[in-house]
């Protein structure tokens, strides 16, 4: 309460040293203020069990890969993928796996080019601009000169009706797709039993992501296995698994697990493999 | 931005998957934290639809800090995620985790000499919201007093002010656990004990129980 002189910064410019210094991950000395261990521990490098969502996350990204610009190819069930999503939403107050539903949905009208507007080195200003942080709907994607920023869907806008797929009806609909053959997914999408999941998904070939995400349990084996092609349309085929080109950490990056070369960002260290 | 993360952020946005680990493995740990500190229990959660949004998005991404524009999207879905709940409609930035993890003497004694990363985000998740997020924008995602005042819209000084009143309740907090640990002796009518330097080098303080 009564912040004692003796303990605690003693103004902003000292706050802001030990921010820093947190910030920066240079361990505190044993004698430090306990302050200053407070905040280390607080910014300590991640630990395995931080890390536990990683495949899922490439499961996402992947997806992402496989069809970065979902406005290209005109999708008929477009609105169906709205519906879904609300039901999603809606649903969301009660079941905690509608999450997938309302992240994946690739925004109202996305049209983001798909060559990434090479973000360079320099930074031109971090344009991190959130403008108004409030409001879910802002993307922080900055200047985005091409792109529209997807905006996020905030429940309950934009009420188009469509029809309404539980998100444990998709849920299950994923077990489904999930069990099945590589050859049986891809016709399974066709067919009209999923065409919930596939509007959910925000198409047919982000179903698998949706899918990993929303049902955690099968997770995909590491990046040796490409894409289990059951989509139509790969757009970026190559999607680089691992070209072992530019970048010199990539090298670090690969061993499996570990450290990568030079000292990590300070926040957060991706030591994981150490960490515990 | 560090060199090697947006050396990272430039192969992901070509496809490479290592790439994209590396970012994730770097950041996941503090938006994890961050989002705990917002959400609680359903961190996990919130953490995997920013992943997800990060993915899809990550073509957008043009350069700047990367790290404040993951943060800012982990924050956007935290604030989604918190309005579907309709928890704390009206707190302008709900820390969820305040109640849950922060029993903040009991935390602050447990924490000790060697505070665990745990502890310490309970503590700081215990602090007023606008003190917690100033924080854990500045040390624990890393980013600088500018770039978290424009994740949080607002101004850097803001920040710093926040960050330093967080600081010192945070101090203040540490201290009273400290002086709590050896009070039991005088059945809890000792008065917190203004030291002047903290640390156990007060033998004096230490309860003579025999």
């Amino acid at each position: 309460m009564s912040s004692r002189r003796s303990d605690g910064p003693a103004d902003r410019a000292e706050s802001e040293r030990l921010l820093d210094a947190a910030r920066a991950g240079s361990p505190p000395q044993a004698a430090a203020d306990p302050l200053a261990h407070l905040l280390a521990a607080a910014a300590a490098p991640g630990t395995a069990a931080e890390l536990v969502g990683e495949e899922r996350a490439l499961a996402a990204f992947r997806a992402a890969r496989v069809d970065p610009a979902p406005a290209v190819a005109p999708r008929p069930r477009h609105r169906f993928r709205v519906g879904a999503v609300l039901a999603g939403v809606a649903a969301a107050a009660t079941a905690g796996v509608a999450f997938a539903a309302v992240s994946l949905d690739p925004g109202p009208e996305p049209a983001p080019p798909p060559a990434p507007t090479a973000p360079g080195h320099g930074t031109g200003g971090p344009s991190t601009g959130a403008g108004d942080p409030g409001t879910s709907g802002v993307t922080p994607s900055g200047a985005t000169p091409g792109g529209v920023p997807s905006t996020a869907p905030t429940p309950g806008a934009s009420g188009g009706s469509g029809k309404p797929a539980s998100a444990g009806k998709l849920a299950g609909q994923c077990g489904a797709y999930l069990a099945k053959s590589d050859a049986q997914r891809a016709k399974a999408l066709e067919s009209p039993g999923f065409a919930d999941l596939v509007a959910a998904a925000g198409g047919p070939e982000r179903v698998e992501g949706y899918c990993l995400a929303l049902v955690p349990e099968k997770s995909p084996e590491p990046k040796s296995e490409p894409k289990p092609t059951s989509s139509p349309k790969p757009k970026s085929s190559p999607k680089a698994k691992s070209e072992p080109k530019a970048t010199p950490s990539s090298a670090a990056r690969k061993g499996t697990t570990a450290v990568p070369a030079g000292s990590p960002p300070r926040s957060a260290k991706p030591g994981a493999a150490t960490g515990r | 931005m560090t060199g090697e993360l947006s050396e990272a952020v430039t192969a992901a946005q070509a496809g490479d998957e290592d790439a994209f680990r590396f970012l994730y493995r770097s950041l996941q740990p503090g938006l994890l934290r961050y989002l705990t500190a917002l959400v609680g229990a359903d961190a996990e959660d919130v953490a995997s639809e920013t992943w997800l949004q990060i993915s899809r998005d990550l073509p957008t991404f043009t350069g700047g800090e990367f790290r404040a524009w993951t943060v800012t999207i982990a924050r956007n879905r935290a604030m989604d995620h918190l309005r579907r709940q309709r928890r704390r409609p009206a707190l302008p930035v709900p820390v969820q985790a305040l109640s849950e993890l922060a029993g903040d003497a009991d935390t602050a004694e447990r924490a000790g000499e060697t505070i665990g990363t745990e502890s310490a985000l309970a503590l700081i998740a215990s602090l007023p919201p606008r003190e917690a997020e100033a924080v854990l924008l500045r040390a624990v995602i890393g980013l600088d007093a500018e770039t978290a005042g424009r994740v949080l819209g607002r101004r850097a000084g803001a920040v710093r002010t926040a960050a330093h009143r967080g600081l010192r309740r945070l101090a203040a907090l540490l201290e009273r656990a400290d002086a709590e640990q050896p009070a039991d002796r005088a059945g809890g009518a000792t008065p917190p004990r203004p030291r002047a330097q903290r640390g156990r080098q007060a033998p004096k303080a230490e309860p003579a129980d025999g």
